[in-house]
């Protein structure tokens, strides 16, 4: 559990992070979400005690993190894959950083195992690749079997196998029942591994809510067509036109349709002769929800999530008009 | 927090946690910069260099001196009229520590301003929270090994001199007034330039800001202050890190000089100063 109270960062002047509160609950996957610079890194350096808030307070597992008997024990996290002394062995690292809490070199194997380190742990970390970076953060924030895991852009540069390999580790850690806090500026990452999502922008909080919150609120799904010419897509356009169908005309021949379904719009083509080259359906909508909720953070001052379903829903119909 | 049921337990993850109860201490932490310190193939380069470059400027120093006087022995002149003085074969036995101390220096900047250059301190005050442990721990595996290097570099400099002084009639035994104190000494000296050393490093959190810092301290400024002919910078020069510990390491004390005890102190005083600057530093800044 990771409780987060009117946390404000300011460096030389400039707001990072503006009085955000927050609640990661055990037992799931929960996503950081947010553009670069949004504040996220911050955030999760200040649960670590690494910065000190210039307001508010962060507890995790109800205490601040370093007044933690056995931190890594309670608290494990991947915070920066560059965290490692470049001219030494990640065998040796991890045994160092094992060897605070008096963790023993079971565990230091059984992590490497774990991570997939196997034939690179002799090896110095300076030749590691992003990934293998990434994995050997991953090793080390398990070390202490702890509790809450919290993991900064831990995909980043990880081949597709080990993106699977990470979504995988972060529902089995949450189904555990440990406290799983991700960080990530991919929505289509956290619409496959989160249960629940907090969206910042801007050092604000935009959205708190269950990624089927932040997806029902979206609204329908919408489908991509793109024809042969102009002229095609206006023919169309006017064939599907109807109450409850919304079209969007992204360039030359290429519509976005919701509101009805590809084998309808299908079917419109062929009676209006109009030579369809793609019909797709679009499923990345938490994409889209993630990019309105954070096109214009301005708007948003609070995580009132029914608001923003106002403004999404209100945004869209004004775009299908 | 309840465990919920295991679920898609990925493959080795051990089902046991570790035994409880087994959190951070300062032991650990010690254990933990070991580690740390001797997994680093440039501090083996470092301490090695250190021990060769001793040894070596000190045989040599040995070998010059004893071979002077030697010749003026032969012509039958007094080695005083000439400034040469058989106690200043004896100090070669440490002769060569104003190198030394600037390479296990750089390797007291190392220990701590490389984490910072490479990030891996994020790591070690994640693991440590406290921020203090690790500092103090560092400081004391990089004093410990510095004063084994010092007091191992001054005997074996010692041992291998009087073979080659030997062949100009001119070895000298350990029972030397002051002698043995002052390799001994040698190691204390070593100790306290590496701790200041490790604070200059904490303090700048730069490698190359570190050691020359270092340089300033331990070379620049006594030099260039010993240019300048104002009394009351001539009075402050004794008391620079380096003049007052060169006094661990004399044979004689002249009158008016800092004895052994004070040059120690005041050296000892330098590296308190700079180390308790160091801790408020990484106590007070982000990581």
């Amino acid at each position: 559990m990771i409780e987060a109270q009117g946390l404000v960062k300011v460096y030389g002047g400039k707001p990072a992070v503006q009085d955000i509160s927050f609640t990661v609950q055990p037992g799931k996957v929960t996503g950081f979400l947010g553009p670069n610079g949004a504040g996220k890194s911050t955030t999760m350096r200040m649960i670590m005690g690494l910065d000190a808030p210039t307001a508010g307070r962060v507890t995790v597992n109800g205490l601040p993190y370093a007044r933690h008997k056995a931190p890594l024990r309670q608290v494990g996290a991947l915070l920066d894959a560059k965290a490692v002394h470049t001219s030494r062995s990640a065998y040796h690292h991890l045994r160092a950083m094992a060897a605070t809490h008096g963790i023993g070199r079971k565990r230091v194997h059984d992590v490497i195992e774990l991570t997939g380190l196997g034939a690179v742990a002799n090896k110095r970390v300076g030749g590691f690749s992003l990934g293998m970076g990434q994995r050997l953060g991953i090793a080390a924030a398990l070390l202490g079997d702890p509790q809450t895991v919290i993991l900064d852009e831990p995909v980043n540069g990880l081949d597709p196998e080990g993106v699977l390999w990470v979504r995988t580790l972060a529902r089995s850690l949450a189904a555990e029942g440990r406290t799983v806090f991700l960080s990530s500026h991919l929505m289509s990452e956290m619409s496959q591994t989160a249960d629940h999502l907090i969206v910042i922008g801007r050092g604000r909080i935009i959205a708190d809510a269950s990624v089927q919150e932040i997806l029902d609120g979206r609204g329908r799904a919408r489908t991509r067509v793109r024809t042969d010419s102009a002229e095609g897509a206006n023919l169309l356009t006017g064939a599907l036109a109807g109450p409850g169908v919304t079209i969007e005309a992204r360039e030359a021949g290429l519509l976005e349709v919701s509101g009805i379904e590809p084998r309808a719009i299908a079917q419109a083509a062929l009676e209006h002769r109009v030579l369809v080259c793609e019909l797709t359906p679009l499923q990345a909508s938490l994409e889209e929800a993630y990019l309105d909720l954070t096109r214009d953070e301005v708007e948003y001052h609070s995580g009132d999530l029914s608001g923003i379903h106002d403004d999404i829903a209100a945004g869209t119909a004004a775009a299908g008009k | 927090m309840s465990t919920s049921t295991v679920q898609n337990r990925p493959a080795g993850t051990p089902a046991v946690r570790p035994a409880a109860g087994s959190g951070v201490n300062f032991l650990r932490t010690l254990h933990a910069e070991w580690i740390k310190f001797t997994t680093l193939r440039s501090t083996w380069i470092l301490l090695a260099t250190t021990v060769v470059v001793m040894v070596g400027i000190g045989l040599l120093g040995g070998w010059g001196v004893g071979s002077g006087l030697e010749e003026l022995a032969a012509e039958g002149q007094d080695p005083a009229a000439v400034g040469l003085d058989p106690q200043l074969l004896y100090m070669m036995t440490t002769g060569g520590i104003d190198f030394g101390q600037l390479i296990i220096g750089s390797l007291g900047v190392l220990l701590i301003a490389s984490e910072y250059s490479t990030g891996m301190i994020r790591s070690t005050m994640t693991a440590v929270p406290d921020r203090l442990s690790p500092l103090f721990a560092k400081a004391l595996v990089i004093a410990l090994v510095a004063a084994v290097v010092g007091v191992v570099s001054s005997f074996a400099t010692y041992f291998l001199m009087q073979p080659i002084l030997a062949q100009y009639g001119q070895e000298f035994g350990l029972d030397v007034e002051n002698l043995v104190p002052s390799m001994l000494l040698s190691g204390v000296y070593l100790a306290l330039a590496s701790l200041i050393a490790l604070a200059l490093g904490a303090l700048m959190r730069n490698s190359a800001g570190g050691i020359v810092a270092l340089v300033v301290l331990f070379l620049i400024v006594p030099m260039v202050l010993g240019f300048i002919q104002l009394d009351w910078i001539q009075d402050t020069l004794p008391y620079l890190p380096s003049n007052a510990g060169r006094q661990l390491l004399a044979l004689q004390i002249a009158d008016g000089d800092l004895t052994q005890l004070q040059g120690g102190l005041v050296m000892a005083a330098w590296s308190a100063v700079l180390l308790a600057a160091a801790a408020v530093v990484i106590k007070r800044r982000d990581v």
